[in-house]
């Protein structure tokens, strides 16, 4: 009869979160294994420059921050499985993962599952989906060299996405809902852009539909929010960054408390309403949402992982 | 059993690199078209997938069928090398 391994932790997801979490319990040698399902560094990694994680002056490309934070991990004995963790329960005293490569059982569970970017939900938006709407500049931009783009969104990363697009693109109409919630640095940015007339923004106006002929997109429709007047932007493409949804749809038969908008609830120890299941980073409900947070979160985990393993050693 | 596995990519693209690192940790070689600088290759892989995003995967069997997959999507890589 075999006997099913029992790891200290497994991790839910590879982003800063549980990257920065790995480095800390594998350096306690608290055996460590990561399931990631998409990619490995999270929307770090899919972001073209990160100007406000501390350490780094003059910024630092996600991929590279990403890439970095994953070598660490591993140089300390940290392993990732690329595979996804479809539910969590308890077993025992012990926790059972539902994954990919089969059920699995840990000591602890880590879920840093970060997020994902949300749909506009606008007609055409399903529709044109890799071929004319994208949620990834660094991935699909260089498919749009000399045409023409349409950005939706206000926030950071809207922003900074806008910014990285002009290196293809002619010309970005940016729709911004209300007013831009981006960071005063990259407004800066934004409006040297602007000025030199490669980004035109577009304040108060809504997304109402994309519109594509023969297969392709043509055009965006919005409306202007003051006036209710529509108004047509002439579009190659459309990039999409209008906030994050949780990725904690894995979770929905579980017994995880969620909170109204799908985020895990923790305690201050970053413990969830099931013993030895922790949370951090983006996925976690009061998270700030950023990478240095998530990183710290990350770490904070670890040490509790570590205190809850210990307090089970001296228990069991 | 795969003939040979062509990659189309970008400096920027995480997702590729995810591809690389999956296909790398099988033993699987694979050739790389980097669309930064191949500009001139963008339409052959949208021909090939129908959509404008990398990564594209395009594996080539033994008997010269191809399967194409869009993004990095294991659970369509992992057969389509198999």
């Amino acid at each position: 009869m075999t006997e099913t391994k029992v790891h200290d932790v497994i991790m839910v997801g590879a982003g800063p979160a549980a990257l920065a979490a790995a480095v800390y319990t594998t350096r306690e040698d608290i055996e460590t294994l990561l399931f990631e399902r998409g990619v490995v560094g999270g929307l770090a990694a899919v972001t073209d420059m990160v100007d406000n994680y501390p350490g780094f002056p003059d910024g630092i490309e996600g991929l590279t921050l990403a890439e970095n934070l994953r070598k660490q991990a591993e140089r300390f004995g940290a392993v990732i499985e690329l595979g996804e963790v479809t539910n969590i329960a308890k077993e025992g005293k012990l926790l059972k993962l539902e994954t990919t490569s089969g059920d699995m059982l840990a000591k602890t569970v880590l879920i840093a599952t970060g997020s994902d970017y949300k749909k506009i939900g606008v007609p055409g938006e399903q529709e044109y989906y890799a071929r004319g709407v994208h949620y990834c500049a660094t991935c699909d931009g260089a498919f749009y060299r000399d045409k023409r783009l349409v950005v939706v969104g206000g926030g950071n990363s809207a922003v900074q996405e806008s910014l990285f697009l002009t290196r293809y693109a002619t010309h970005i109409d940016l729709l911004v809902r209300s007013e831009l919630r981006a960071s005063e640095v990259l407004q800066h940015d934004l409006q040297k852009m602007v000025d030199a007339g490669k980004i035109t923004v577009h304040l108060q106006t809504a997304t109402n539909e994309i519109v594509g002929e023969d297969n392709h997109v043509v055009k965006v429709v919005g409306t202007d929010n003051a006036s209710g007047k529509k108004i047509e932007f002439p579009a190659d493409g459309v990039f999409v960054f209008v906030g994050l949804k949780p990725n904690t749809e894995f979770l929905k038969n579980s017994a995880i408390e969620l909170d109204e908008i799908g985020l895990v609830k923790t305690n201050e120890d970053l413990e969830t309403n099931i013993t030895g299941v922790f949370a951090a980073g983006d996925v976690r409900s009061g998270s700030t949402m950023q990478i240095a947070t998530a990183t710290g979160e990350g770490a904070t985990a670890a040490l509790r992982i570590r205190e809850y393993l210990e307090g089970h050693k001296q228990t069991s | 059993m795969v003939k040979n596995i062509t990659i189309f990519t970008t400096n920027t693209c995480a997702y590729c690199a995810m591809v690389k690192k999956y296909l790398g940790a099988k033993g699987l070689p694979y050739d790389v078209v980097n669309l930064d600088e191949q500009p001139e290759r963008q339409a052959e892989a949208l021909a090939l997938s129908g959509a404008m995003t990398v990564p594209i995967t395009v594996v080539t069997k033994q008997d010269d069928t191809r399967q194409v997959v869009i993004g990095y999507n294991l659970a369509k890589l992992a057969p389509a090398v198999a």
